[in-house]
């Protein structure tokens, strides 16, 4: 008895726990318990099962049928052996060693963007869900029954909610979207019990307010460095978003990566990668966070691909810029500022007559997630390489898009970039006008993404070479994660409302 | 029961119980559409304002409009839709609600006017086209380009000037045999090359297992974007617009 007590406690432990914050700060190999995987945003994996040597085997394990139109572009989580995936106004919980259905839960109907849904988040043995009207649903993980619904912003101004939260110690960390209006954008930390308001950090003045910006969403999931004890976040374009005008300045805080205190929503530094942004360039993109070095000395390091184009390293300690580069066609700066920030040309402000900007509304990158693997010293981030004709005149007022923009060409390309001088080392393309998946790199020197036309691909890290792919009917619109369960690596990808696990042959 | 009455009517009849309804709430645009083409359909994130569009205009009762919400437009970045009749009849209501209420506003419109693209000079855009713009080794005013500001205008003769989306390019692919085939570039990606040969019927292989040459002449305007100055943009369109 004695000899079997300790092997119960560590079974029994490790059944059901839900997410705790140790899962959260040292993710097991048999979890994926929030959107980046890990609070780092690297999404890499330690598992080597999968290797460049056996990839060419991968084959289905399982699909999931969400049975929905809309596309999946959340992230799943995996706990316990259950994933939790969503798409807009819907949750599923799926039994990760088959694919089969626990449970279904419907938001009931609502009038807010249904645009997309990045996927629930975790604490304990409770979800938390947003939805397209700006409420955080807390789901109960175990049947998808409500414990509370509570009101994040108000939709009936022009809010709506996609991100899947953040999760620090007891804070549900959740932000919005909302640049049909001129609003303002902020970050809210509510109590995982209660639903209640514990801090709101404001990125903008209150609408109304002279000469100044409104704008600055949040809505991509931040990152979290527990030594420091601080939540990187981006934040989004100003509003009015193509008419800079009516708001002179650099717009702070929009288009901003910001490091702020989980505890108290306090700001410790700021730093702005599109001062002034009359493109639409939310800067939301993952702030992956890196110890390493650079040029000889051991950082704390930020890095961003960011949709204006460019890349950013910062000491995420202070802020500092340690290396500014742009990773594909960019014409609408005049340089880069002693800070680090790019320079606004204001020949390439949207005109009646029209500019011809690099990249496209949509971005050199965009929301879904770029990978960092250490081994290799590579960024890895789906980019397209794109321009667009931008217009603005007096009569389309100050409010809103107060514009209009179109794209004229566009591929998809992946570029592998070196962090410690910013060169791309490879690209492999993926296509015509844009690809979008997010990217997972394995430590066994892996990469899994997607290309434009909906083939999933496994390429090496090394130098961006295929070795399996699969067509999976539709382009991926999510990021890829993986795990292990019973001694079984599995990937996990989605296109349009199917879930995909690959695994090699048993 | 309430389903299966509303599969049994027409389209038309919806439509008008839905025209109805639309002028309360905007509903099933806003959630699905409103996104990409605006709350007022007048243009959003990436999708076009569809209250100037030449489709909706030629739109009636949806038999335009519904194609291309039920297939989307890959091409283009518009997923598909499978709305329910009811739901479908109150978009293309919406739709053409929009259009109505956007042309009775006078001089505050967003978008692109014919008259906001009259800032070049046709001097110096025939310059360009017969110069740095390499233009006259594909295009002659005379032969291809004769008549082109009849057959497009504004905004649609720039943006296909300035890369023509879905020009036709040409593919010969060799076979480990020797044999060649040559036709319309129907399909490519990383693994499969697909055309469509002098016969119509479609092709495809294995891109591990051919050879293949592509001729794609109109991949010299993606080209040109990284050369332009905007004044050559303007002046280009100067001058496109007297090919009349």
């Amino acid at each position: 008895m004695k000899r079997l007590l300790p092997f119960c406690l560590v079974s029994c432990v490790a059944v059901a726990q839900g997410v705790n914050p140790a899962i959260l700060l040292n993710p097991p190999a048999d979890s994926w318990p929030a959107y980046h995987g890990d609070y780092s945003g690297q999404r890499h994996s330690r598992l080597t099962q999968i290797n460049p040597q056996n990839v060419g085997q991968l084959g289905l394990a399982w699909a999931f049928q969400s049975g929905q139109q809309q596309q999946i572009k959340a992230s799943p989580l995996l706990v316990d052996g259950v994933l939790y995936i969503t798409v807009t106004d819907n949750v599923w919980a799926v039994d990760a060693r088959s694919g089969h259905q626990l449970w279904h839960y419907t938001y009931p109907p609502n009038k807010g963007f249904h645009i997309g849904s990045r996927g629930v988040s975790m604490y304990k043995d409770w979800l938390y869900f947003m939805t397209p009207d700006a409420h955080l649903i807390c789901l109960n993980a175990s049947d998808g029954t409500v414990r509370w619904n509570v009101v994040v912003a108000d939709s009936a101004k022009g809010y709506w909610t996609t991100m899947s939260p953040l999760v620090v110690s007891n804070h549900v960390i959740v932000g919005v979207s909302g640049d049909f209006d001129n609003l303002t954008g902020f970050l809210k930390a509510v109590d995982p019990e209660t639903g209640k308001t514990q801090w709101r950090w404001d990125s903008t003045p209150p609408a109304g307010t002279p000469d100044a910006t409104t704008g600055g969403m949040t809505w991509m999931t931040g990152t979290y460095d527990p030594a420091l004890n601080l939540i990187y976040w981006g934040t989004g374009n100003p509003t009015p978003v193509l008419n800079g005008k009516a708001r002179p300045g650099d717009d702070l805080y929009s288009c901003s990566i910001v490091a702020l205190n989980p505890d108290t929503g306090k700001l410790k530094w700021s730093f702005q990668p599109s001062p002034h942004d009359t493109h639409d360039w939310d800067a939301v993109e993952t702030p992956v966070l890196v110890d390493g070095d650079f040029k000889g000395k051991p950082r704390k390091m930020l890095m961003q691909t960011s949709r204006n184009g460019y890349f950013f390293v910062l000491d995420r300690t202070t802020g500092e810029s340690l290396l500014t580069t742009t990773f594909g066609p960019v014409n609408w700066s005049k340089g880069v500022d002693k800070k680090g920030q790019p320079i606004p040309n204001p020949d390439k402000e949207p005109a009646p007559d029209g500019r011809l900007i690099a990249p496209d509304e949509g971005g050199l990158t965009n929301y879904r997630s770029p990978s960092f693997d250490a081994k290799t010293g590579l960024f890895i981030v789906d980019a397209h390489p794109s321009y667009g004709i931008y217009f603005a005149k007096p009569a389309e007022g100050s409010f809103g898009w107060a514009g209009a923009d179109y794209g004229v060409w566009g591929k998809a390309v992946l570029d592998a970039i070196d962090y410690q001088t910013g060169k791309i080392r490879w690209s492999h393309e993926l296509g015509p006008n844009g690809a979008g998946a997010g990217v997972l790199t394995t430590e066994s020197g892996l990469i899994f993404t997607g290309d434009a036309q909906g083939n999933v691909l496994a390429l090496r890290t090394a130098d961006g070479k295929t070795l399996w792919h699969a067509g999976a009917g539709s382009p991926m619109q999510s990021s890829p994660i993986t795990y292990e369960l019973d001694g079984r690596q599995y990937v996990v990808t989605s296109a349009g409302g199917v879930l995909f696990s690959w695994a090699l042959p048993e | 029961m309430l389903a299966s009455l509303f599969m049994q009517k027409s389209l038309m009849t919806l439509l008008a119980t839905a025209c109805f309804a639309m002028a309360q709430t905007p509903g099933v645009f806003l959630q699905q559409c409103g996104f990409c083409h605006g709350r007022d359909a007048a243009g959003g994130e990436e999708g076009p304002d569809l209250t100037r569009s030449k489709l909706v205009a030629g739109d009636t009762g949806g038999d335009k409009i519904a194609p291309v919400i039920r297939e989307g437009r890959p091409e283009k970045g518009m997923p598909r839709f499978s709305l329910s009749d009811a739901d479908m009849a109150a978009v293309v209501a919406f739709i053409h609600d929009q259009k109505t209420k956007a042309e009775a506003q006078v001089g505050k419109r967003r978008g692109v006017e014919v008259a906001d693209l009259q800032t070049g000079n046709v001097a110096a855009g025939r310059t360009y086209f017969n110069g740095a713009g390499k233009c006259a080794s594909c295009h002659s005013p005379a032969g291809d380009m004769a008549g082109v500001a009849t057959r497009f205008e504004g905004l649609k003769l720039e943006e296909r000037m300035l890369y023509p989306r879905g020009a036709k390019a040409k593919v010969t692919v060799t076979l480990a045999s020797g044999e060649k085939t040559t036709g319309e570039l129907v399909y490519r990606d990383e693994f499969t090359i697909g055309l469509r040969d002098s016969a119509r019927h479609y092709r495809s292989w294995p891109t591990s297992k051919v050879k293949f040459t592509i001729d794609a002449p109109a991949e010299a305007h993606a080209d040109l974007l990284a050369k332009y100055t905007d004044d050559d943009i303007h002046n280009l369109m100067a001058y496109l617009q007297t090919l009349r």
